[in-house]
């Protein structure tokens, strides 16, 4: 099964920040570190609003500390996260939440014991019921047609495919601004990969931000507008996905062995 | 009596303690399913509440039984007692959690269990050097009404306990499975980090299980009041024991478990003591606790095993 | 490295010590002479019962971290052994076969106006000793239930059988005498006369006891035993890789802090003559707890400490003060000071003291391990050393085997319903160097944990060296001969360079709890022996570990936790290193150095797996490279045909990149032409 050209045709033409030229989040100069462990080093990104970004590169190469340090999990030591122009880095997770961002988390971690109706609504914790709940979980079951059939169903029983469209539709119940996915296609079937990359297309078309952690760059650059690459925590690369595509020295970055610049 | 009127009587004597047994494993394990902390403090606060109860009745002009009620003034009387003792065992629980136990909650080891001990000490003595070591009368303003069945006896205040109990019961099943902070609790205690990316302020989930725990607590304090009219500083231990292996036995951390386990200790208890002997019923209690411990530790319910992770 | 100014102006830190352990000596001889009231003498015998009971319980929660709330069962059990044993509680009928036992003093005829009945006798000497044995045996017995649980569990099941000693005691009346208590319990008896009724005999016999046991304690807490102990207390599963039996260890501790509380039983029921249930309960564990708590957890002079303030306070100056606070209510007439008993309070004062002491002071009064300041950069620094380890030549050369070093055969792991491992094959030969490469999630940490027995397999065979070794408990795994770092480094947080990496030899060295004590010659040498191979082994880093040998390893830099890791491994003299990630989170220069001293290693004939994702290490010192994806095994070879592998490609960046890698290939080849 070739996945090459699956999405190529629905890639937008425009690239760059925004569609609408705004951007959504800054990272500037962020620099993050476990103990002395220099995680993060001198990171630069930019999120247009509108856009699907992708954030590249092999293991430990600061990928997750990306995504914890934008949700809040990680406080940078130096460097600024700012959100819709208000900077962020200081805020709480769940205040982080209440102002527009949601996360898919790596491998799901949907809530076991709760049924997927019930993660969903955890999903619309910051938000307020009523009408714009049922709005809302209708949207997601319009997009996920096997995720209303199991609505009822404990979260822990799904398969890995399944629980990811219900971690996707938890994020979108928080009517988010931008959405955050930790590695999407992590220990996911080809056919879901491709069923999960499609929707995060669709959600991307119907007005979602997208920022997207990846190991897989194949997939990531099939549906990505840019992309960034990351070695050993710094930015090796970046560039808009048809660049991306063209050029080998992503293979190089991934294991490990891109030469670049920077003083070591 | 014949021994099938035995079986009943102590059948019912069993449920009724069950039914206070429930309540405090209820509370026990609301809080342990989240923080996977045993706290110790959590069965003084048992006993504090069935002070405040004792007080309470004792301000509404009921001493011993000097004072008997009916109807709605009784109904409204327990009202007032319940309420304000689960209020204030609510606000004591979380009162520790706020200014001691939150100082201590992400540090390794035994810490916040060893923490929890002292602020059970301290509970207990300071009740101790307040009110006396000795046993006091608790007020009953309960008719004496009882029914019949073959030989045994069941007692008004049997079927009120048992009442009292489920209304609780149902009270924090309907809260933890249908509410929004309920929902946040048990989501807190799968997974907290996954929770806190939904929004929950897991403090605040963390400072209500407390509450509600302590206020079953309390109210499990009141009911021990009422069915033996009688309290002292010292019954945290002993009822605290057998809550604890209650929780254990149906499944630490899960809460149809901590019910069931409730009602089995409290049967285990009423027939030991009838047909074995009291003085050994609290080696019993402790071996079943062991047992299960040792060789089921996720309990009769329970999917969580305490072993080494 | 000490300093000193003036050879005569002050004295050094261990003079200090000896003068002031010297002092402390002479004045516990004579105080009896100086002070000359019982009741004050009876008190300090009861503080030197006290501290026995927080040194024994300071082994098994200070030294191993097993928190034991019912501890008070073993002075329990002392007790009535020695108790039983004299009082004329249990008297059976005489017989001729009790008369050898009379001859030797154990029992006596007597007679109470009835059939002649036998009456225990046994020497207060010799009950010491046999109560330790039976006290110890009831810690195995008691600890053994609670190896697997996790340490509030452990704290619960202690508690249990804590609470089952006295309630038995208090129901078999025949042989306790219930709630009553035993009376008429035999005083000590030296050079044939009683102790009698003044309490100085005793007072002397319980400083003696204390003595006793702060030297057994110190000798433990210096000895591998000690060591290990700590080890298991800091990381259970990382001892256990680096050779600790934790059944074992964990059965000493209890066993050693039982019997320092069943000679302490015996002791405390000579002194009073008698013993009832209500002297052994919950409140009494829980004493001993605060007493270890508020000296320092882990500290022998800490509990010691911690146990005489707070025995003393209470009856030295509780009763005082309240005398004073009641004086004070009567004067500014407020009842309820007037009435209170200070002395009732003490468990309230204890309660606080847990409390004050978790919350603010955790380390304790005298804590075991004095805090020492992080270290900045500059002291940290060290200049990239290239060329490999130095000093190897003093290293005896590892002897390969023949044939191959381990192989891996048909592996399988499952975690319910995931396949980590799918009938994984892997070979090293003997001295060799091989290296496994694969995205997140592939199963390289858990070959890793399979093959050192921290994951069960589900499937296959692991052989070292022609040995089946799956199946094999990890400390086992260990002494065969295959020793590990982990991904994210598990040191022993708060021990030493040193020390961490001492617990690396545990396997290879012999002294046991007894031999430790004793430190006999055969003993000093051994320890003498281990500490060089560990300082050469340190030293193979040059001079990045070796000035910090005596440093907490929290206060490493990441990459010298890194080389402390793997010294650790390499000190327990292995068949084959695996190491795991072990130039994550190193720059450049670090990696380019640590590389270079692993391949040193190789050249020592050391047989090396390898788990790396920076490809340039790879291929500096791998012969071979092993690609996992997704628990399987999807290429093998040499690091250059690995890497232009397709599959390889396809398994860490998908599948479109790969065409732009191939047309790559295409292009480099018809260049070479």
């Amino acid at each position: 099964m070739s996945f090459d050209s699956t999405h190529d045709g629905a890639t937008p033409a425009t690239v760059g920040p925004g569609r609408d030229g705004s951007l959504l989040l800054e990272f500037t100069g962020v620099n993050t570190y476990y103990g002395d462990l220099h995680a993060l080093k001198d990171v630069n990104y930019t999120i247009g609003k509108g856009e699907i970004v992708s954030l590249l590169g092999g293991n430990a190469c600061g990928k997750s500390t990306t995504m914890k340090t934008i949700m809040g999990v990680v406080r940078p030591a130096t460097g600024t996260v700012i959100f819709e122009g208000k900077p962020i880095e200081k805020l709480s997770t769940s205040e982080r939440v209440r102002r527009g961002i949601a996360p898919v988390l790596e491998a799901r971690r949907l809530f076991p014991r709760m049924t997927v109706f019930e993660n969903l609504e955890m999903g619309a914790y910051t938000q307020k019921r009523g009408a714009q709940f049922n709005e809302d979980l209708d949207r997601v079951y319009s997009l996920f047609p096997r995720v209303k059939e199991r609505r009822n169903q404990l979260g822990g029983t799904l398969s890995g495919g399944e629980q990811q469209m219900v971690a996707i539709g938890r994020a979108l119940m928080a009517r988010p601004r931008l959405i955050c996915m930790d590695e999407p296609s992590m220990g996911l079937s080809p056919l879901y990969v491709e069923q999960v990359f499609d929707i995060i297309q669709e959600i991307n078309r119907q007005g979602t931000t997208i920022f997207m952690v990846e190991q897989n760059a194949n997939m990531a650059l099939s549906i990505a507008h840019r992309a960034y690459v990351l070695q050993t925590g710094r930015v090796v690369l970046s560039g808009t996905a048809a660049e991306m595509r063209e050029n080998a020295s992503i293979r190089e970055a991934y294991l490990g062995e891109l030469k670049v610049d920077a003083a070591a | 009596m014949t021994t099938t009127d035995l079986l009943l009587q102590q059948t019912i004597n069993g449920l009724s303690l069950g039914a206070m047994y429930s309540l405090l494993a209820l509370g026990f394990t609301l809080v342990y399913g989240i923080l996977e902390l045993i706290n110790f403090s959590h069965f003084n606060i048992f006993m504090v509440g069935s002070f405040v109860a004792m007080m309470v009745l004792q301000a509404l002009g009921i001493e011993g039984q000097s004072v008997i009620l009916t109807g709605l003034p009784l109904i409204g009387t327990l009202l007032a007692a319940f309420l304000a003792t689960m209020l204030v065992t609510g606000l004591l629980g979380v009162g520790i959690e706020r200014f001691l136990l939150r100082r201590v909650r992400y540090v390794k080891g035994p810490a916040a269990m060893i923490t929890t001990i002292g602020v059970s000490y301290i509970l207990l003595n300071v009740v101790l050097l307040t009110a006396g070591a000795d046993g006091k009368n608790f007020p009953d303003p309960l008719p004496p009404i009882q029914f019949a069945i073959g030989d045994a006896v069941l007692r008004l205040r049997e079927i009120m306990i048992w009442v009292i109990a489920i209304v609780l019961m149902g009270g924090l099943t309907w809260f933890v499975g249908f509410t929004r902070m309920g929902k946040a609790m048990r989501a807190t205690a799968q997974d907290p980090e996954a929770a806190r990316m939904m929004g929950v302020e897991v403090d605040r989930v963390i400072m209500m299980a407390f509450f509600l725990g302590s206020a079953l607590a309390g109210a499990g304090g009141v009911i021990f009041g009422l069915y033996y009219n009688y309290t002292s500083a010292a019954v945290g231990f002993n009822a605290g024991l057998r809550a604890f292996t209650a929780a254990v036995l149906g499944g630490i951390g899960n809460v149809p478990g901590a019910m069931i386990g409730g009602l089995i200790i409290g049967v285990i208890e009423a027939m030991g003591g009838q047909f074995i002997a009291t003085e050994w019923t609290d080696v019993i209690i402790f071996s079943i606790l062991v047992l299960v411990l040792v060789f089921r530790p996720a309990g009769l319910l329970g999917r969580v095993a305490p072993n080494k992770s | 490295m000490s300093v000193t100014t003036h050879p005569s102006a002050s004295l050094s830190a261990a003079q200090k010590k000896k003068l002031g352990l010297f002092l402390l000596t002479l004045f516990i001889l004579i105080f009896p002479y100086v002070h000359d009231n019982d009741g004050d003498i009876d008190s300090m015998a009861n503080a030197a019962a006290y501290a026995t009971l927080a040194l024994g319980l300071n082994i098994v929660v200070g030294f191993a971290g097993l928190l034991d709330l019912g501890y008070a069962a073993f002075f329990a059990i002392g007790a009535y052994y020695y108790g039983i044993l004299t009082s004329f509680q249990v008297m059976p009928l005489w017989s001729p076969g009790w008369a050898p036992l009379a001859a030797l003093g154990l029992v006596e005829k007597m007679n109470q106006g009835g059939p002649d009945l036998v009456h225990f006798t046994l020497s207060f000497w010799i009950a010491l000793p046999t109560a330790a044995l039976v006290a110890a045996f009831f810690g195995v017995l008691f600890g053994a239930p609670t190896l697997r649980l996790r340490g509030d569990y452990l704290a619960i099941v202690t508690l249990g059988f804590g609470e089952i000693v006295p309630i038995v005691a208090r129901n078999v009346d025949s042989v306790t005498n219930g709630a009553a208590g035993l009376n008429g319990v035999q005083a000590p008896h030296l050079f044939g006369s009683s102790f009698g009724v003044s309490a100085t005999p005793y007072y002397y016999v319980g400083m003696a006891l204390v003595a006793l046991l702060i030297f057994i304690s110190i000798r433990l807490r210096d000895s591998r035993i000690g060591r290990a102990w700590m080890a298991l207390r800091e990381d259970e599963t990382a001892a256990s890789a680096m050779g600790v039996n934790l059944v074992r260890l964990k059965l000493l501790a209890f066993a050693i802090g039982a019997a320092f509380a069943g000679m302490t039983g015996v002791f405390f029921v000579a002194k009073l003559q008698t013993a009832t249930p209500e002297m052994f309960g919950f409140p009494v564990s829980t004493m001993v707890l605060v007493m270890v708590v508020f000296g320092g957890m882990g500290s022998v002079w800490g509990v010691v400490l911690g146990a005489a303030i707070l025995q003393l306070l209470q009856s030295w100056f509780l009763k005082d003060m309240s005398g004073w606070v009641n004086a004070f209510g009567d004067m500014i007439g407020v009842q309820w000071l007037a009435h209170v008993d200070l002395v009732q309070s003490m468990e309230l004062i204890f309660g606080i003291i847990l409390v004050v002491m978790m919350l603010f002071r955790r380390d304790g009064l005298i804590p075991a391990r004095r805090k020492q300041p992080l270290l900045n950069f500059e002291q940290q620094h060290a200049e990239v050393r290239r060329g490999g380890f130095v000093g190897l030549d003093r290293i005896p050369k590892w002897q390969p085997g023949r044939g191959n070093a381990l192989e891996v055969r048909g592996v399988t792991v499952k975690f319910g319903g995931l396949t980590a491992l799918n009938k994984v094959d892997i070979t090293v030969p003997a001295g060799g160097v091989v290296a496994v490469i694969g995205p997140n999630g592939s199963g390289k940490s858990t070959l890793f944990n399979v093959i050192t027995g921290l994951v069960h397999a589900d499937g296959g065979s692991i052989k070292l060296e022609g040995a089946e070794i799956l199946g094999l408990a990890p400390h086992k795994v260990l002494e065969q001969g295959v020793a590990r770092t982990f991904q994210n480094i598990r040191l022993f947080p708060n021990l030493t360079v040193l020390e961490n990496v001492l617990i690396g030899q545990h396997t290879r060295l012999r002294t046991g709890a007894i031999a430790a004590v004793l430190r006999l010659a055969g003993t000093r040498a051994e320890e003498a022996r281990a500490l060089r191979w560990a300082m050469d082994i340190i030293g193979l880093f040059g001079n990045r570990l070796t000035p910090r040998a005596n440093q907490i390893v929290t206060g490493l830099s990441y990459a010298n936790r890194r080389r402390v890791e793997i010294a650790r491994a390499l000190a327990s003299r292995p068949k084959i290193l695996l190491l795991d990630e072990p130039t994550a989170g190193m720059n450049p220069a670090e990696t380019l150095e640590l590389a270079e001293q692993i391949k040193s290693l190789h050249e020592l004939g050391l047989t090396i797996l390898l788990i790396e994702h920076k490809l340039d290490v790879v291929t500096t010192l791998a012969s071979t490279v092993v690609v996992l994806d997704h628990g399987d095994k999807i290429a093998e070879g040499k690091p250059e045909d690995v890497r232009r592998n397709d599959e390889v490609l396809t398994a860490y960046l998908g599948r479109a990149v790969r065409e732009a890698v191939k047309a790559e290939a295409l292009a480099e080849s018809a260049n070479v032409v």
